[in-house]
C-alpha cells in the first residue's frame, strides 16, 4: 500500500528566486524506513515540512505538483488534519517546546490532549515514549532546564507518544551521545516493523546505510536517486553531491573489496566485517 | 605553561543535585575533545570557564586569573566560546555586525574587527552572506556564524560546543581545519563533541566525562583503546576503530588509512604514531 | 531559557485552590468593592487579598508590582488633587499648589481599585500553574486558541526576561560589560530593546511552528492530562464568593 505519493512537487520560499525543492516525484510503503541525505541546503528540511503541511500552508510561497499521505492530499487539507497522521521531529530541539507547560511529563500531554486521547490512556502512552528516548528521570523537571541531548530526546519522545502512522525526524539524534543516537535508530526500526512509516533526514551516514531501506539523495532540490543504501552509497559521482560513503565502504573500497554476491561495497560493521576477515591481498 | 586550570571544581544548579564534583584538571596546548553522556554536564563545564556560571566551590584559573576575580567581559579576550544552540548567540541584524561585535568589544580598532570578522567569515565559506539577516539563515549556516563570530577575536583559548551540528561533510572538514589551524597557531582549542570519527581525526587529548567527573583523559589513540570504559559512558570508539576491534585486533586505529596500512602489514597492530 | 512564568511553587493551600475559584475571587474583588459604597469594603477586600497572598507565601513577589503602580499612581493623585473637575474644598497647600478634597478622595479611590485589582490578580497568577488556569478556562468553554494567546501575554514578561538574559549572556560573553555601576548597566541596557524585540517575534513564530505539528490546532474535542480539581473547598468557595457578590449587589438595589 502506497503511504505517501509525491509527484511533481516543487516549491519555493516566499521573496526568493530559486525553487527550493524543483518537481520531486517518488513513492513511499507503508512501514518502510525512509532516509534524506545531502548536503547543507540541498532541501532535506524543506522536503520534511513539505510532507507535514508546513510547507506551504505556514510558510506560503509558489507550490506546485501534490503530495499525498494516507489518502490526504497535503496542499489542500490542513495542518490539524495532516498532523492526525503524521509527526514531525524539527532539527532544532530547543524551538520545539511547546512554552505552556511546566514539566516534561505534560509537556508529552500536550499533542495527547490536542488529539483528544482519553485521559486514562494518556500515561501509559508518555511513560512508553519516556522510557524509549530514556527520560524517565526527568519527567518532573522543567523543559527548559534540559542539556541539549535531553532536549531532543523529549522532542522526540513527545512527537512519539502521539503515535503518527508516519513519522518524520529532521536530524533527530544530533545532539545526542553515542549510545542515545543508536538506541533512537534502534527504537524507530522496531517503530518501522510494527508499520509505522519512517522519513528520516540525517547526515549520519553509517547509520542510514544500516537502518534505513531506501536513501533518497537530494542534491539542490533535486532528487538524485532513491534506491537501497547499497546502491545508492555505491554512486561513484556521490561526491559530487558532497556525500561521502560509509567508512565502511570507504575501507572497503581502499582495499578492492566488494561483496561477491552483490559486486557492491559492503556499507555496514557486520558485512564489512565479513568481507575484510577473509580478505588475502 | 598551563592555560587553564581547574582546581577542586564543583558545581550544582540546585542544591542536592551535584553536576560536577570534585573536578581538577589542567588544560595546555593540546588540541583537547571533551565527550560523554547527555547530561553529564559538559556545556555546564564550559559555561564554567567562561565565567557565566560561578563555581560552587573551588577554582577556575584562566591564563592565571580566577575566573571569580574577572567579569565575563573582562575574561572574553582570554576565553571564546561558542554556544551550543546557536540562537544564544546571534542577536544582531545583519551578519557582519554580529561577527564584529566581539573584536569590537575587546579592543580592535573598527578596521581591525572588519578584517578579523571578514577573515573569519571566509574561513567558515560564507563570505558570501555577510550582508544577510542570520534570522534568515538555516541552522547549519546560523552554527558556522556562531563559530566564526567567536574565531574572529582571536582569543588565545576557544572552546566550541557541539560546533558540528547540522553540518554535512564538507561543513565538517571546514571546521577540521579551523581547529587544526586554531591549534597550530598555538591556542587552546576545547571541544565539547558527540561525534566521535570527528574526534578520532582533530584531537591530540581527549576527556570522558561521566556523572560531573572526568572518566578518562589522556591521548585520544589511548581513550579509544578501552572500549569497555566508553560503553560504560554511553559512548563508542570511532567506525573505523570498531571495525579494527571486530575483527579480532586491539587498540585502536584512528582512519581509514591508518587501518587499510595496518591490514597491509598483515599485523594486527596499528603503526606507532601520534 | 528559564522558565517562561511568574508561577512562584511554594506549594501552600492557596496553591491547591483551583483556579476557578481563584477567578472568581478576582470579580468579587473587582464586584463587591464597587457597588458597596465607601472605602471600607475596598480596604477590606484588600486586606483580605494581602492575607491570602502572604498564606501563599508570595507577598514579597507582589511588592515591585505594587511599587510601579503606586508610581503611576502617585500621578493620578497629583493630577487629580489639583485639577479634579468637582474640586471645592481646599484641604491643603503646597507652595502655589492647592491640593482638594474632592479630587483627592476620586483618585484615592481609583488607587484602591487598582490596588485590589492587582493584588487579586497576583493571586491568581503567582500561586497558579499557568498551565492549569488555561486549562480550567478551557474547560470552561474558553477556545483553546484564546487560551494559548492568554497564557503566552501572563508569560510574555518571564519570557523577554529569559530572552534578556540570554542575550545579555552572548554580549558579555563577547566582551561587552554589562556588570557594574548603574551607568554601565544603562548602556549595555539600550541595545538591548531591538534584538530583545526581534528574538521574541522569531521565537514566537518557531513556537507556532511547534505547536501546529503537535496539532494544536485540532477541531477535535480536547482533553486533559490531570483531572479537574475537586474537593469540597473548590465547590464551598465559589459558592461563598458568588453568595457574597449577589448580597452585595441585592443590598445596593434595596438602597
Ligand atoms: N524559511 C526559509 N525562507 C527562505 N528560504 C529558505 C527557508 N528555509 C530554507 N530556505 C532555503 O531553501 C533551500 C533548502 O533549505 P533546507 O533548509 O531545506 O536545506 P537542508 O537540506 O535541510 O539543509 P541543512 O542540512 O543545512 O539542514 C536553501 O536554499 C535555503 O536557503
Ligand atoms: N538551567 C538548568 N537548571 C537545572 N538543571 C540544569 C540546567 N541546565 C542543565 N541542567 C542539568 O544539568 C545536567 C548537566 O547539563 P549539561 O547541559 O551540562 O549537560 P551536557 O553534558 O552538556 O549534555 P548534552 O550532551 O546533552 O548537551 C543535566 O542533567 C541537566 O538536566
Ligand atoms: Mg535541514
Ligand atoms: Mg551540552
Amino acid at each position: 500500500m502506497k503511504k505517501i505519493t509525491v509527484s511533481g512537487l516543487k516549491y519555493r520560499y516566499p521573496l526568493t528566486e530559486e525553487l527550493a525543492l524543483k518537481g520531486l516525484s517518488f513513492e513511499i510503503e507503508k512501514g518502510e524506513f525512509i532516509g534524506i541525505i545531502g548536503q547543507n541546503l540541498s532541501g532535506k528540511s524543506t522536503l520534511c515540512q513539505a510532507l507535514m503541511g508546513l510547507v506551504p500552508h505556514f510558510y506560503k510561497g509558489g507550490y506546485g505538483g501534490s503530495v499525498w499521505v494516507d489518502g490526504l492530499e497535503v496542499g489542500k487539507a490542513e495542518i490539524h488534519e495532516i498532523a492526525q497522521k503524521v509527526g514531525l521531529v524539527f532539527q532544532n530541539p530547543f524551538t520545539q517546546v511547546s512554552g505552556s507547560k511546566m514539566t516534561v511529563f505534560e509537556e508529552l500531554a500536550f499533542g495527547l490532549e490536542n488529539l483528544g486521547v482519553a485521559r486514562e490512556d494518556m500515561a501509559p502512552r508518555i511513560e512508553h515514549a519516556m522510557e524509549l528516548l530514556g527520560i524517565g528521570r526527568f519527567r518532573d523537571r522543567n523543559p527548559f532546564d534540559l542539556s541539549g541531548g535531553q532536549m531532543q530526546r523529549m522532542a522526540i519522545a513527545s512527537v512519539i507518544a502521539m503515535e503518527p502512522e508516519i513519522i518524520v525526524l529532521d536530524e533527530p539524534t544530533s545532539q545526542l551521545d553515542p549510545q542515545g543516537a543508536e538506541d533512537v535508530f534502534q527504537a524507530i526500526e522496531a517503530l518501522s516493523r510494527r508499520g509505522m512509516t519512517v522519513i528520516m533526514a540525517e547526515h549520519k551516514i553509517e547509520k542510514i546505510a544500516r537502518y534505513s531501506d531506501r536513501v533518497l539523495l537530494l542534491h539542490q532540490g533535486e532528487m538524485v536517486a532513491f534506491d537501497t543504501p547499497q546502491q545508492v552509497f555505491s554512486r561513484d559521482d556521490l561526491e559530487r553531491y558532497g556525500v561521502v560513503p560509509p567508512v565502511f565502504a570507504q575501507v572497503c573500497k581502499g582495499m578492492g573489496i566488494r561483496n561477491p554476491a552483490t559486486g557492491l561495497y559492503p556499507m555496514t560493521l557486520d558485512e564489512a566485517c565479513d568481507q575484510v576477515v577473509n580478505w588475502h591481498e | 605553561m598551563n592555560k587553564i586550570e581547574i582546581r577542586k571544581l564543583r558545581f550544582h544548579y540546585s542544591a542536592g543535585e551535584e553536576i560536577l564534583s570534585d573536578i581538577s584538571l589542567d588544560f595546555d596546548a593540546r588540541s583537547t575533545a571533551i565527550i560523554g553522556q547527555n547530561g553529564a554536564g559538559k556545556t555546564t563545564f564550559v559555561k564554567l570557564l567562561k565565567g557565566l556560571l560561578q563555581p560552587v566551590s573551588g577554582d577556575v584559573l584562566i591564563d592565571g586569573i580566577n575566573t571569580r576575580d574577572m567579569t565575563v567581559a573582562g575574561l572574553a579576550r582570554h576565553v571564546g566560546l561558542v554556544f551550543q544552540n546557536p540562537n544564544d548567540q546571534i542577536f544582531k541584524n545583519k551578519v557582519l555586525d554580529e561577527v564584529m561585535f566581539g573584536p569590537s568589544n575587546i579592543g580592535q580598532s573598527p578596521d581591525e574587527a572588519r578584517a578579523s570578522a571578514l577573515a573569519a567569515l571566509q574561513m567558515v565559506g560564507l563570505a558570501d552572506k555577510q550582508a544577510e539577516n542570520p534570522y534568515d539563515l538555516s541552522l547549519s549556516e546560523r552554527k558556522l556564524i556562531s563559530i566564526a563570530s567567536i574565531v574572529a577575536m582571536h582569543t588565545d583559548i576557544i572552546i566550541f560546543d557541539e560546533p558540528t551540528i547540522a553540518q554535512d561533510h564538507a561543513g565538517k572538514e571546514r571546521i577540521k581545519a579551523i581547529i587544526r589551524e586554531l591549534a597550530k597557531q598555538g591556542k587552546l582549542v576545547l571541544t565539547i563533541i558527540h561525534d566521535m570519527d570527528f574526534v578520532a581525526e582533530t584531537f591530540e587529548r581527549t576527556l570522558v566525562f561521566a556523572e560531573g567527573k572526568v572518566l578518562l583523559d589522556g591521548p585520544t589513540r589511548e581513550v579509544y583503546g578501552l572500549p569497555g570504559i566508553l560503553k560504560q559512558s554511553h559512548l563508542e570508539p570511532p567506525h573505523i576503530t570498531q571495525l579494527y576491534n571486530r575483527i579480532g585486533c586491539q587498540g585502536a586505529v584512528l582512519t581509514v588509512e591508518e587501518f587499510i596500512a595496518a591490514r597491509r602489514a598483515g599485523t594486527g597492530r596499528p603503526p606507532v604514531s601520534a | 531559557m528559564k522558565a517562561l512564568s511568574l508561577y512562584q511553587d511554594r506549594g501552600t493551600v492557596v496553591h491547591r485552590v483551583d483556579s476557578r475559584s481563584k477567578l472568581l475571587y478576582i470579580l468579587s474583588a473587582i464586584l463587591i468593592p464597587a457597588v458597596l459604597p465607601g472605602f471600607m469594603p475596598g480596604l477590606a477586600m484588600l486586606a483580605l487579598s494581602i492575607l491570602i497572598l502572604a498564606t501563599g507565601k508570595v507577598f514579597g513577589k507582589v511588592l515591585p508590582l505594587v511599587g510601579f503602580s503606586l508610581l503611576i499612581l502617585a500621578s493620578i493623585v497629583l493630577i487629580q488633587g489639583l485639577f479634579y473637575s468637582g474640586n471645592k474644598q481646599l484641604l491643603f497647600s503646597l507652595w502655589r499648589f492647592g491640593f482638594y478634597r474632592e479630587g483627592l478622595l476620586f483618585s484615592g479611590g481609583i488607587c484602591l481599585r487598582v490596588m485590589n485589582i492587582l493584588c487579586a490578580v497576583s493571586i491568581l497568577v503567582l500561586t497558579t500553574r499557568p498551565s492549569d488556569l488555561i486549562e480550567s478556562l478551557v474547560r470552561l468553554g474558553l477556545s483553546p486558541h484564546l487560551g494559548y494567546v492568554l497564557s503566552s501575554v501572563l508569560q510574555i514578561i518571564p519570557q523577554m526576561t529569559a530572552t534578556m538574559e540570554t542575550i545579555t549572556d552572548a554580549q558579555r560573553s563577547r566582551g561587552m560589560e554589562t556588570e557594574g555601576t548603574l551607568l554601565v548597566r544603562m548602556k549595555a541596557f539600550l541595545p538591548l530593546i531591538g534584538p530583545v524585540v526581534m528574538n521574541s517575534l522569531v521565537s514566537t513564530r518557531e513556537r507556532s511552528l511547534a505547536l501546529e505539528v503537535r496539532a494544536f490546532s485540532a477541531r477535535s474535542k480536547k482533553t486533559f492530562l490531570n483531572p479537574p480539581q475537586g474537593g469540597t473547598a473548590n465547590t464551598v468557595i465559589p459558592l461563598v464568593l458568588l453568595l457574597a457578590m449577589a448580597a452585595a449587589i441585592v443590598w445596593r438595589v434595596m438602597q
